[in-house]
């Protein structure tokens, strides 16, 4: 057997003998006192199983440290160096942890070793409830090596709701086996004097199994909700995965809990021979099927620990389809089938709801409201479906660059534009003998297909319509990049009205970040500005734009004032451009010496007709948040006086932040 | 000894523990900031002549107030990259240099008094 198996095995070992220990103390306390013989010899044989369970609990945990220790330094000979696990007991958060529960546990293998008669009342009481402390925070304390703990931000919650979880599964899983062996006792005809007591016991668990099974549900939905993020990762991930084999697992558990309290539980006090008896025997195979199925959750939960949680993996789409909403591609008619759709199926709910509590001819009007919804979804969706692909909610691993966007667009006049256009309005000389037009990729609905779609495509190609894949003429990364210069063209057509006026509160268009570095200073960043200060980014053409540079340089103190910062890029790539641009005007803002031309070769995108004739001059306007917010070129008058300028600038100064900032990557 | 007592020192034992812990564990902490601003204070109070050779580009050259102005690299210990201006030793030294110029040039001072003694042209930007 292979050394992660072993340690896994070792995990489930510990977890399941502390969520046992929990389980038994708890149910002890609550099923009380009693002196019936049956219930001594129950309880005697529990003890028993408690010594063994606390024993595997400590050897499991040092099998699980000295696991940890070659999981940590990735060898696996250090599994058995004392030294290693010392270290990794000394200086990790697991380790800290670790040392914390296993001075606890001692304490709780000690009270279980050494306990003796107990002789009254207190005695009782006290040895169960410090039992259960001792247990219950070992089992809570877990949560804190875990998952849930490296959550950011509010670590704090979700292992709080983690350790919540661990605790309400430990009395609630860990109590099912202490009742299953009490109720096959008492369902025996010498353990007759058992039954009342066995009955009352079954009944309080009942009780606190409900509540704790509540609490389970939702501490469990909000840490899934926080290590999933969303359906992709739910169904594209292999903890996605092992979190819905978690939840097949926990459907029939739930099930078998509400024969057991509807149907069995009010069996039990009924006539012995006939009734009472058959059904408790019945009820304890029930609930140890129950906490097996309860043990194998726990597997899967082990496996989880050591899954990377969905939200840092890349989900490989199982569908092939999607809803989106709005649909990329206009549906003649798809607004109407959605509302009518919807109200169909809300009036489905209200059916289901209301024949639910009404109580009246139950199954037919729930079976008519669920046919009702079904319905109703079968008319709304539809229109809603769109194709999808294995990557379609992949993230692109490329940032959204100037650099890999002037890659891209590199790439695309040589790959695509004889199809798609050089100006990529699909009217590329190529295109007439293909069996279907090459799509206009300018127009706004290529903004609305996922990053991971466009890289499908690029990759694979689109079947019967002559544009074949790219995947073994492109590199991986070069594919993104293409996908981040697509996301640049289509949000430059829907940019196109951009003007140099600021519309107030409504950013939307990412302004690309870019890199850049005057002579030997340290190269900086677009991102550097971000939450401090706006930035104007120009490009400029010599000598045309030789009067404007010699405006900004003037008005460079007013502008840094206001909280805005120049950059300035030539689109001629900038070759000893500080030297040719001379003595006077005195300009001291930065003048890009390197990573001129990726700056220009993305920006210039976002300037109308800039694919046939490149700029001379432009200056964009772009906020604190990283959104383009305004344009402005020489025919334009706006800021042609400084005024104009320190008046948007002013705008935006005063504009309340009301988005996130941008996106580093596209979607 | 009757169980539950023993139970309850232990109980107490543990409670007092986690006192002891949390109270340390704070005396820790205000421990290392204490140590922090000394560290701190004592970087700032190295108030010794200190010399830099960086490389930069110059911006602009202003003979009336004897200023170079220069975008530079990272000066360790100093200040990160920036544009900004400094005072040259004496005139001759920035004869002949031109905007666009690269540079390599000597800073010598006690910060922030610090002023440029010699330099060096490596080419132009
Ligand atoms: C051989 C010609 C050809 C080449 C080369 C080509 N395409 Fe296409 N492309 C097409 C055709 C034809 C379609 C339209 C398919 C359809 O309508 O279903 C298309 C569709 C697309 C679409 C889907 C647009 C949408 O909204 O449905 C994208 C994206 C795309 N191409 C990108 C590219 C990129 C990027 C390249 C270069 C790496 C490229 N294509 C190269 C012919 C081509």
């Amino acid at each position: 057997m292979s050394m992660t198996a072993l340690g896994l095995c070792a995990r489930w070992t510990h977890v399941g003998a502390g969520v046992f220990l929990v389980g038994t103390f708890a149910f002890l306390l609550l099923a009380g006192r009693s002196d019936r013989l049956t219930v001594v010899a129950w309880e005697r044989r529990l003890t028993r199983w408690t010594r063994w369970a606390a024993g595997l609990l400590l050897l499991s945990g040092l099998l699980s440290l000295s696991y940890q220790a070659a999981v940590v330094t990735g060898r696996s000979e250090d599994a058995l160096s004392a030294a290693t696990m010392l270290r990794v007991a000394g200086a990790t958060q697991f380790g800290t942890v670790w040392l914390l529960r296993h001075g606890l546990l001692l304490l709780l293998a000690g009270l279980i070793l050494l306990r003796e008669r107990e002789e009254s009342g207190w005695d009782w009481a006290a040895f169960r409830g410090e039992g259960l402390l001792l247990g219950g925070t070992g089992l809570g304390l877990l949560a804190w090596a875990g998952h849930a703990a490296a959550v950011e931000p509010g670590g704090l919650a979700a292992a709080g709701a983690d350790a919540l979880h661990l605790l309400a599964v430990g009395v609630w899983l860990g109590g099912l086996l202490p009742l299953a062996l009490l109720l096959r006792a008492a369902g025996q005809e010498v353990g007759a004097d058992a039954r009342p007591f066995a009955v009352l016991a079954a009944r309080s668990f009942s009780q606190i199994s409900l509540i704790a099974v509540l609490a389970v549900a939702a501490t469990g939905i909000w840490n899934a909700s926080n290590q999933i993020g969303n359906v992709a990762s739910l169904l594209g991930t292999r903890y996605g995965h092992l979190l819905l084999l978690k939840l097949g697992l926990f459907v029939p558990i739930l099930a078998l809990a509400a024969v057991n309290r509807l149907r069995l539980l009010p069996a039990l006090s009924g006539e012995a021979e006939t009734v009472g008896r058959p059904a408790m025997r019945r009820l304890a195979s029930f609930v140890a099927l129950e906490s097996a199925l309860g043990a194998a959750i726990l597997g899967v939960v082990i496996l989880m620990s050591v899954t990377p949680p969905g939200r840092h993996a890349e989900p490989w789409w199982p569908l092939p389809f999607r809803f989106a909403y709005p649909p990329p591609h206009d549906v003649a008619g798809a607004g109407t089938r959605l509302l009518v759709g919807s109200q169909v199926a809300l009036v489905g709910v209200l059916g289901l709801v209301a024949g639910w509590f009404l109580g009246w001819r139950r199954r037919l009007v729930v079976g008519v409201a669920a046919a009702v919804l079904v319905a109703g979804l079968g008319v709304a969706l539809p229109p809603l479906a769109v194709e999808a692909y294995p990557t379609t909610y992949r993230r692109s691993p490329i940032p959204y660059q100037a650099a890999s966007i002037a890659d891209g667009r590199h790439l695309y006049a040589t790959h695509c534009a004889a199809c798609h256009g050089r100006t990529a309005e699909g009217d590329g000389p190529d295109a007439a003998g293909l069996p279907r037009k090459p799509a206009n990729l300018s127009d706004p609905h290529v903004g609305r297909h996922t990053a991971g779609d466009l890289f499908w495509w690029l990759t694979r190609g689109i079947p019967g319509s002559g544009m074949s894949g790219f995947g073994d003429r492109l590199s991986e990364a070069e594919r993104w990049d293409v996908v981040n210069f697509l996301r640049t063209v289509s949000a430059a057509g829907r940019a196109r009205g951009l003007t140099a006026v600021v519309e107030p509160d409504r950013p939307w268009l990412v302004a690309p970040d870019f890199t850049y570095a005057v002579g030997p200073g340290a190269s900086r960043s677009l991102k550097d500005y971000r939450g401090r200060r706006l930035v104007l980014l120009v490009l400029f053409t010599l000598p045309d734009s030789r009067p404007r540079l010699g405006q900004l340089a003037r008005n460079y103190d007013i502008l840094q004032t206001m909280g805005a910062d120049v950059v300035a890029a030539p689109t001629d790539g900038g070759d000893q451009i500080i030297s040719r641009l001379g003595a006077s005007p005195r300009i001291l803002f930065p003048v890009v010496t390197d990573g001129a031309r990726e700056i220009v070769a993305a920006y210039s995108l976002f300037q109308p007709a800039a694919w046939r004739s490149p700029p001379t001059h432009v200056e964009y306007l772009i906020d604190r948040q990283g959104y383009l917010r305004a344009r402005w070129t020489p025919d334009a008058r706006d800021w042609a006086e400084a005024t104009g300028l320190l008046a948007e600038i002013q705008q935006l100064n005063q504009e309340t932040i009301s988005v996130p900032p941008a996106e580093e990557h596209v979607h | 000894m009757r169980l539950w007592k023993a139970i309850a020192l232990l109980n107490l034992a543990l409670g007092v523990g986690l006192l002891i812990g949390y109270l340390w564990w704070g005396r820790e902490a205000s421990r290392l900031r204490q140590e922090t601003t000394l560290t701190i204070q004592a970087g700032a109070a190295a108030l010794e002549e200190r010399e830099w050779a960086v490389r930069g580009v110059v911006r602009s050259v202003i003979p009336e107030i004897n200023v170079l102005v220069v975008t530079h690299e990272d000066i360790p210990g100093f200040m990160p990259s920036m544009t900004m201006g400094f005072r040259a030793a004496n005139p001759k030294l920035y004869a002949g240099v031109q905007v666009g110029d690269l540079i390599r040039f000597t800073l010598k001072g006690v910060p922030p008094n610090v002023t440029i003694v010699a330099i060096t042209r490596e080419g132009k930007s």
